[in-house]
């Protein structure tokens, strides 16, 4: 992992703050290599969307600012890139919500995925028919209003949309946020398809700590804008503590890490 | 019978292509709401602006008349490119009602320019097309029907027609669309907003200048333009805000309901009722159904 070649996200100890006031990230570093499947764990406000909204420069847009610390993508800073420009360098952030065009058709939505390629309208066909192989179930519904789609087919669309991009890396922001647990593993299904057959690089955040470690190589776990734990993701969903504060195998009431390392230290002191 | 029959039918179709000339002023409306969700305060004075420009360039420099479209049309596109860089770009993050306000003074610096770059008297614009009943129609069809209504009723059309084309399949069309339902989750996937904001208020701009040169030919170039914009407010409430079919019939609706209420109820008020007509049609449209006809109803999954 210390190769930096090998990874297409480099974070390095970033701080972002809202309105010139409020510190979101204290301090958070991660890699993504390239190829694979990092998980950003941490429940409401640690600091995933945010993380995510740096790397994709759409913090701008919602009066955030990276005030330290450096974002390296595909070996570059993108300090000075704008949404736009960085969907053009294959990044395509796939926002928390869906966020679908409600009122375009299904199809619609998907093709205006391509907006900032250059695609003849041949092009553009056959690239749906490679993403309707991915997303079968909107193939059917292509003629919808989207707005009138199911939330997993909504969740669907969002991602077929980014696809359309020809995205080197997908930023997932809680991609199953309300879904049932069936289309919550038919969603992993598809990204896990995605990464191994169109080698996407994927930085997914999630609370469903359980199944998002299972469909991911790395994971890192955050809690008030700081990294608390990194590791492969076999070793996070074998480590006691994240079992205890995010997987619900629970004992005593520790709530988070910081928690942990309170007691840690108390026991410390008084051995 | 037969002549109360055709009197009716006058004030029917007479209405109906008045009513077109408010729904070219409604389009421009229209095309900037669905971009930004904004009703653009600004539309009127940009009518005024275009079109004084429009007649600065025929009658001050002996510009033809085609050139001095283009020139003015040129105008409302860097208009369009200053509002995008100068207004909206700054404003990008603030809320929708702070670029309304923007959107006001905008108006305000519009009327100013205009005035100062082509003085304050009005102006007479003759398209060559005379507001006279044209007197085929009148002979075949014993209507009168005024030349300026029937070039008013066909020039909305073609820019429906090519305004209609162009969202519903170019990929600018589509980007527009995009941003209109979420600008947010649009620069997500690289729509590039400022290149559908620059987009919008050209297309605004010119559609202002049509409108403006329809009006300038039956009213005269005039201050009194920039007010037209309330004209606009009953037909987009009937019409919806973000539809421009309901633009097109909403400005039918009040062209028709105004003439007709006027002149056979318009007695019992003691006349002059096209004035407040409209906006009690649109006090009723705003209870019942406040979206209007053609607006875009939030859609709600259940």
């Amino acid at each position: 992992m210390n190769n930096n070649s090998a990874n297409i996200l480099d974070i390095k100890n970033i701080e972002v703050t809202y309105d010139d006031v409020i510190l979101a990230l204290h301090d958070v570093s991660l890699k993504v290599p390239k190829g694979k499947v990092v998980a950003l764990l941490g429940a409401n406000g640690a600091g995933k969307s945010t993380t995510l909204k740096a790397v994709s420069t759409m913090l701008a847009s919602e009066r955030g600012k990276v005030t330290k610390g450096s974002i390296d993508y595909d070996g570059n800073s993108i300090q000075k890139q704008n949404p736009s420009q960085m969907v053009g360098l294959g990044m395509v952030q796939v926002l928390e919500g869906r966020r679908c065009f409600g009122h375009l058709t299904v199809e619609e939505n998907i093709i205006s995925g391509a907006y900032s390629r250059k695609l003849s309208k041949g092009d553009i066909d056959q690239e749906l028919e490679k993403i309707y192989g991915y997303f079968l179930r909107l193939k059917e519904r292509r003629k919808s209003q989207a707005a009138f789609t199911s939330g997993g087919e909504q969740q669907m669309i969002a991602v077929a949309r980014a696809m359309m991009a020809k995205p080197k890396m997908l930023l997932l922001d809680e991609p199953t946020m309300g879904l049932a647990p069936q289309l919550v593993a038919e969603i992993f299904n598809i990204v896990k398809e995605l990464n191994q057959k169109e080698g996407v690089s994927i930085l997914l955040a999630e609370q469903n700590t359980n199944i998002a470690l299972k469909n991911s190589d790395y994971g890192y776990i955050i809690e008030t804008g700081k990294v608390m734990l990194e590791g492969s993701a076999e070793s996070l969903l074998n480590n006691d503590k994240v079992k205890e504060l995010y997987l619900g195998i629970s004992k005593k009431g520790r709530k988070n890490f910081r928690d942990v390392l309170k007691e840690e230290n108390l026991n410390k002191r008084s051995n | 019978m037969i002549d109360e029959l055709l009197f009716f039918m006058e004030v029917l179709v007479g209405g109906l292509l008045a009513g077109t000339m408010y729904s070219l002023v409604a389009l421009g409306f229209v095309l900037i709401f669905k971009a930004s969700a904004t009703f653009n305060f600004s539309q009127g004075a940009m009518v005024f602006f275009s079109v004084l420009a429009f007649c600065g360039f025929m009658q001050d420099f002996n510009i033809p008349f085609v050139l001095a479209f283009i020139l003015a049309a040129f105008l409302m596109v860097i208009v369009g490119l200053c509002t995008e860089r100068l207004v909206l770009r700054p404003l990008m993050n603030a809320s929708e009602d702070t670029v309304l306000m923007a959107t006001i003074g905008l108006g305000y610096v519009l009327e100013g320019l205009a005035q100062a770059a082509w003085g304050v008297e009005v102006r007479r614009l003759d398209l060559g097309i005379g507001d006279f009943p044209v007197p085929w129609i009148a002979d075949n069809l014993k209507l009168f029907i005024s030349a300026l209504d029937i070039t008013a009723g066909l020039v909305a059309a073609i820019m429906i027609i090519g305004l209609f084309l162009l969202f519903k399949y170019t990929k600018i069309g589509l980007g527009l669309r995009a941003v209109a339902d979420d600008a947010g989750a649009a620069s997500s996937i690289g729509i590039p907003l400022k290149h559908i904001m620059l987009l919008v208020w050209s297309a605004a701009g010119v559609v202002a200048l049509v409108a403006g040169m329809m009006w300038g030919a039956r009213a005269g170039v005039q201050f009194a333009l920039v007010d037209l914009a309330l004209k606009a407010l009953p037909v987009l409430i009937i019409g919806g805000f973000s539809s421009i079919p309901g633009a097109i019939v909403g400005g039918l609706i009040i062209g028709a309901t105004e003439k007709i209420l006027e002149v056979y109820i318009g007695p019992f008020f003691g006349g002059a009722i096209e004035g407040w007509a409209p906006y009690v049609l649109a006090i009723f449209f705003l209870l019942y159904r406040p979206e209007g006809l053609f607006g875009e109803k939030i859609i709600r999954r259940v």
